[in-house]
Order: structure tokens, then C-alpha cells, then sequence
């Protein structure tokens, strides 16, 4: 698990192609030869490796793909996002017309922005089933209680995304649902006018809300989500990726604890193996509770 | 949790990978296969139910009734669950009290079931919570689906007996023209908050002096209120305004 190259690395390195005299194809002769220079000058290749070939639990769920499918649809809505952004005019004079003219006349204009419309729901989707199944498995417990976190603000920041780049089309349905929003955040007490007023950009609906969603849609939020994503990922994978509580190495293990704590309390009777007491005598002890032992 | 437990856990999970396999290529191939099937079912969506082009947007006609993407039903539905007599609170209860807990639940959650058992069965209460609360939000989702304050135009919001008071007719176009239903809801069309309900808005007993001073400056009249004045009236305009919302449920509907 080491993750520095030590010179003990660097000196096996050169040691193994000493020793190698065997054939070896170009194209790994090529790869070495790549990793060697990267390695030189970066210092990361034993990172990676470490990454890539460390050992996870035997018996992982398909359950647990969720959270990479979340992280590929990120991927597919940055992508069309940017696309679409070479198109999209953020401007209430000019924004219905430019998604007009990227769904009717742009080549693959409707496909990409039907991706990321239909992304938007299914990252909704997704993000939400990979909760249930890290909710499930117990996995948010020690010591994976601040990789939930990330990731519930993770979902929090996926409604935001949904919110805000809905009110970008500037279609009728779209911005009175956002003048819904809006207005029901400024009822909220204490903060809710002064957050509707963050929002709208001002005490009314105006150009400049539409920028400011923009930005929060384009910038701010994708970079928050960036981010956290990126601290989640560095937990899991320092953390390990978690046992299914219901594997079978886990439950064979727990029977045979359990087995040992009967065994053991067995031992203590004061009849050794044959717990029947003898008319007239009572045992000693107190029966020994489910809790006595503990799993150490 | 104990340090006997951590060390437990701990031991427990070294043993796990002791076993356990490389995660390329193994975990790294199962990811790409779900990955791969998601994409292709996002980008079959993307064909089979083209995007749309709705109308473009139209602040001075507000006409129009609003519906939120589906993710965000439910907290529409949560807004009409709270409706009350009382129009304040339970538009902060939907609004800030039920979401803001229920988020912050969420993101402290590990914090709060600290235990370390991770069998299912062996925690039913976190199961049951966990299950009641994903057949809430189903059944919200389900009932925003079908909510009559769908994506209709609000002039298809019909208030019964209203042609027999002209001035109130009056007052009713004022109401569908200056967005009211995008806070309000009568007979079921509009939307469901912040404001309340309007449709028995007559059995409450305001005055026409009530009214027109609460649309003026409305915190004047409900303390905290943040329905947005509107001032720009004539007094005409204003004097049918109130003899609408004090006929609603009353004189007509
Ligand atoms: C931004 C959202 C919003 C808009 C737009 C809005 N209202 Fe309201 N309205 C509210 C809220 C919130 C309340 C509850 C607080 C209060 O009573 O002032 C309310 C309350 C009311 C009440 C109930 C007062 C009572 O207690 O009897 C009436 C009547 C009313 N509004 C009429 C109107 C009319 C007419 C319009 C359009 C000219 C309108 N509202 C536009 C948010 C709004
Ligand atoms: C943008 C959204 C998210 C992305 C991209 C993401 C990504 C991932 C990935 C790739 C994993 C590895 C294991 C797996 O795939 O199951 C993971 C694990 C995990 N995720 Fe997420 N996640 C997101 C949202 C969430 C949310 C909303 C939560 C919970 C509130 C969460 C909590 C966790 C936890 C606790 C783990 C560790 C599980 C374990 O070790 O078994 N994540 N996440």
C-alpha cells in the first residue's frame, strides 16, 4: 500500500531489467518505457497502480456501480452542457431563440440537448439509488460517515442543477415554475427574502436573473460538485469500497464468532459440556446474554 | 462507537480483502457494463421522446400555470398537505421547516445511527425509516403527477355563478392577468403556494376594505406576510379585485 516510490522501488526496478532476458514483445518494451519516463518526472505511477490493482472485498454487489454511473452521467452533462453552451445565448431577448435554432437546425442539435435533459432526470435517479444502496448496506457507517456527507451534499447540489437549468430555456412552463420556486423560497422566514432576492438578482424577475442563474448553472455549481465529487472519490478509495453485509465470507465469519461465544460460555457452566444440572443443584452463573462477548 | 468495535471493524475488513480481488480489472468491469447500459438508455430516451420547444416566455400574460420538473413534485404536493386555515404556518412548515430537516437528516445521518451492526435485518428500525420515508416520497411524486394544477393554462380555471356579478368578472381577469395564480390555486388550478388556497376566500368575512388594503401592503394586514404588494391599481381596479376574492365560495363557485 505504499504510495511514494522509495528508492527500494527504484532499485528493484532496475534489478528486474537486469535480470529480464526474456523475449518481450514492442509493445511492452514501449509501455515500460512510457511509465519509466512518466514515473521519472511525476512521481505518480506507483499512485496508480496502487489505485488500480489494490484489492477490494471478493463478493461486490452490482449495487455498488451506482455511484460510477452517477459519476459517467456527470460526465455526459458536463460534456452536452458544453456543447449546448457554444449554441446557448443567455439573454431573455435572444435565449428562446437560440435553443430553438440548437433543436431545429443545429446537426445533432436536438440530440445532445435531449441527452442532457433526460441526463438531468436520470442523474436525479441514479445519485438517489446509490444513496439507498450505501443506506442499505450500512455503508455510511465507521468509517465512512463523511463520505455520506460529501455525498448527500452531492444530492443536495444534483437538485440545485435540475433547478437552475430548468429556468434556461426561457419557455413559458419554465420560468413560471421558477417564479413558483423562487417566490416559495422567499417565503421561507429569515433568510427566504434575502435568498429570492440572491436568486432573482434583485426584488423582481428580471434580465439579470437569467445571467445569474446561468452562472450559477455553468460555474458555480458544477464546480462545487466537481470538487466534492473529487473528495468523495479520494475517501472511497482510501477507505476501501465497503463488504455487502450479506456476503458469505461476512455471515461464515459471524456464525463462527457466534458459534465460539456458545462454545465458550458452554465452558463456563459449571457442568462443563453437560449443562443439565443435577436434581436439586442450580447453576451458579448468571446465563451468559448476547451482548457478553462482543464481536472482538 | 467502541474502540473494540473499530478495532473489530477494522480486523473484519482486512480480512475481507485479504481474499478480495483487484479492482482492475474486476469492480472496473462491472462498472463500465452498468455505465454503458445507463448511457444507451439516457440516449435512447433522447430519440424516442424528442425535446420539445414550448412557448416562449411571457412576463406581462401570466396566464399561465406553472409545474415544476418531476423531481421537484414533491415538495408541490407538500405545500397543499400543509394547506390550513391559517396561511402562514403551514406555508413555513412545507416551505422551510419540513425540507430544511429533512436535508439536515440526511447529511447528519451517520452521526445519528452510530451503531455498528450492518446486517439488514438486524437493523429494522433505520430499514423501516429509510423504507417509509422512500413510500412517502413516491406517493408525493405520484400525487404531483396527477395534480389537476398540472401544465394547464390558468383560463381554464372556471368559477361557476361568476357571470352573474360583472364586477367580479372583472376582478377575475385582473387575478389571471397579474400572476396571482402563480402563488395562489382556486378549484384546483394554479399553484398550490406559497399562497393559500383561494377558492374559499368569501367565508373568511374580509371587507372590501380588508382586501384592497391587504393587496396594497400586504404584511399591513398579515404580520410576516411575503406576498408581494401590489400597488399599481386604480381604485376601481382594486374595488373589483375584493368583490371577487369576497364572492369566492360565497356569492359564486
Ligand atoms: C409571490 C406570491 C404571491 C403573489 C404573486 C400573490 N400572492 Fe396573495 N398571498 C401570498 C402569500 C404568501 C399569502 C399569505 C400571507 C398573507 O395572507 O398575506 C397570500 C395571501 C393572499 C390572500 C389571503 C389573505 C387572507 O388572509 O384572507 C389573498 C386574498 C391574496 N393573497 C390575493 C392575491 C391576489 C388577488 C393576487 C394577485 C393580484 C396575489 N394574491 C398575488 C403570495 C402571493
Ligand atoms: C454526484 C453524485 C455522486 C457520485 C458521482 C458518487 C460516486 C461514488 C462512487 C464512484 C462510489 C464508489 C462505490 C459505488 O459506486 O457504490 C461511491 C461510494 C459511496 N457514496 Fe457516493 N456518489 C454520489 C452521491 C452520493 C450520495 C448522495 C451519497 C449519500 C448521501 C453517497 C455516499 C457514498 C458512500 C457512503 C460511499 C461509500 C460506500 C462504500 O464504501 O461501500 N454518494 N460514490
Amino acid at each position: 500500500m505504499s504510495t511514494e516510490a522509495t528508492p527500494q522501488d527504484q532499485e528493484d526496478r532496475t534489478a528486474r531489467a537486469a535480470k529480464d532476458i526474456g523475449p518481450t514483445g514492442p509493445i511492452t518494451k514501449a509501455t515500460d518505457m512510457t511509465l519509466e519516463y512518466v514515473d521519472e518526472r511525476t512521481k505518480v505511477v506507483p499512485d496508480v497502480k496502487w489505485m488500480m490493482f489494490r484489492k477490494i472485498p471478493k463478493e461486490t454487489s452490482w449495487f455498488q456501480t451506482l455511484g460510477f454511473t452517477a459519476l459517467v452521467i456527470f460526465a455526459m452533462q458536463a460534456v452536452t452542457g458544453i456543447v449546448l453552451a457554444m449554441f446557448y445565448k443567455p439573454d431573455p431577448a435572444t435565449a428562446f431563440n437560440s435553443i430553438e435554432v440548437i433543436t431545429d437546425e443545429v446537426t445533432w442539435g436536438w440530440l445532445v440537448r435531449g441527452m442532457h435533459k433526460w441526463g438531468a432526470s436520470a442523474m436525479v435517479i441514479v445519485v438517489f439509488l446509490h444513496m439507498g444502496r450505501v443506506f442499505f448496506f450500512g455503508s455510511y457507517k465507521y468509517p465512512r460517515e463523511l463520505t455520506w456527507v460529501t455525498g448527500a451534499l452531492l444530492l443536495v447540489l444534483t437538485m440545485f442543477m435540475a433547478l437552475t437549468g430548468y429556468l434556461l430555456i426561457w419557455d413559458q412552463k419554465a420560468y413560471w415554475a421558477t417564479v413558483v420556486a423562487v417566490n416559495i423560497t422567499a417565503s421561507a422566514p429569515i433568510l427566504g427574502p434575502y435568498v429570492a432576492d440572491i436568486l432573482r438578482a434583485g426584488p423582481e424577475f428580471g434580465p439579470n436573473t437569467l445571467s445569474r442563474f446561468y452562472s450559477l448553472h455553468m460555474l458555480v455549481i458544477p464546480g462545487a460538485i466537481a470538487t466534492l465529487i473529487g473528495i468523495h472519490l479520494y475517501l472511497i478509495a482510501r477507505l476501501g469500497i465497503s463488504e455487502p453485509p450479506y456476503s458469505k465470507r461476512l455471515m461464515k465469519a459471524r456464525r463462527e464468532e457466534e458459534d465460539a461465544r456458545r462454545r465458550a460460555a458452554r465452558e463456563q457452566l459449571p457442568h462443563g459440556r453437560k449443562p443439565v444440572p443435577a436434581p436439586g443443584t442450580t447453576p451458579q452463573r448468571e446465563p451468559v446474554t448476547a451482548d457478553g462477548g462482543g464481536s472482538s | 462507537m467502541k474502540r473494540s468495535q473499530k478495532l473489530a471493524y477494522k480486523r473484519e475488513f482486512e480480512a475481507s480483502k485479504k481474499d478480495g480481488k483487484p479492482f482492475f480489472p474486476y469492480a472496473v468491469a462491472h462498472d463500465l457494463i452498468v455505465a454503458t447500459a445507463t448511457l444507451g438508455v439516457v440516449i435512447a430516451f433522447a430519440v424516442i421522446f424528442r425535446v420539445e420547444i414550448g412557448e416562449p416566455v411571457n412576463p406581462a400574460t401570466t396566464d399561465f400555470v406553472p409545474r415544476p420538473e418531476w423531481y421537484f413534485f414533491f415538495l408541490f404536493e407538500l405545500l397543499k398537505i400543509f394547506e390550513g386555515e391559517d396561511a402562514l404556518t403551514p406555508v413555513i412548515m412545507a416551505t422551510f421547516i419540513v425540507p430544511n430537516l429533512l436535508m439536515v437528516l440526511l447529511i447528519i445521518w451517520p452521526f445519528i445511527d452510530r451503531g455498528p451492526e450492518r446486517r439488514i435485518w438486524r437493523r429494522p428500525v433505520s430499514v423501516v425509516t429509510a423504507i417509509v420515508v422512500i413510500f412517502m416520497l413516491a406517493y408525493l411524486t405520484e400525487e404531483g403527477a396527477n395534480s389537476p394544477g398540472g401544465a394547464v393554462a390558468a383560463d381554464e380555471l372556471e368559477i361557476p355563478g361568476i357571470e352573474n356579478f360583472p364586477e367580479a368578472e372583472a376582478g377575475f381577469e385582473l387575478y389571471l392577468l397579474n400572476g396571482c395564480a402563480s402563488c395562489h390555486m382556486i378549484n384546483g388550478v394554479g399553484a398550490p403556494g406559497p399562497g393559500p388556497d383561494l377558492s374559499k376566500e368569501g367565508e373568511k368575512g374580509r371587507t372590501d376594505e380588508w382586501q384592497i388594503g391587504h393587496l396594497k401592503n400586504p404584511p399591513e394586514f398579515v404580520p410576516g406576510s411575503s406576498m408581494p404588494a401590489f400597488t399599481n391599481f386604480t381604485d376601481q381596479q382594486y374595488q373589483e379585485l375584493a368583490v371577487f376574492l369576497n364572492g369566492l365560495g360565497t356569492d359564486f363557485n
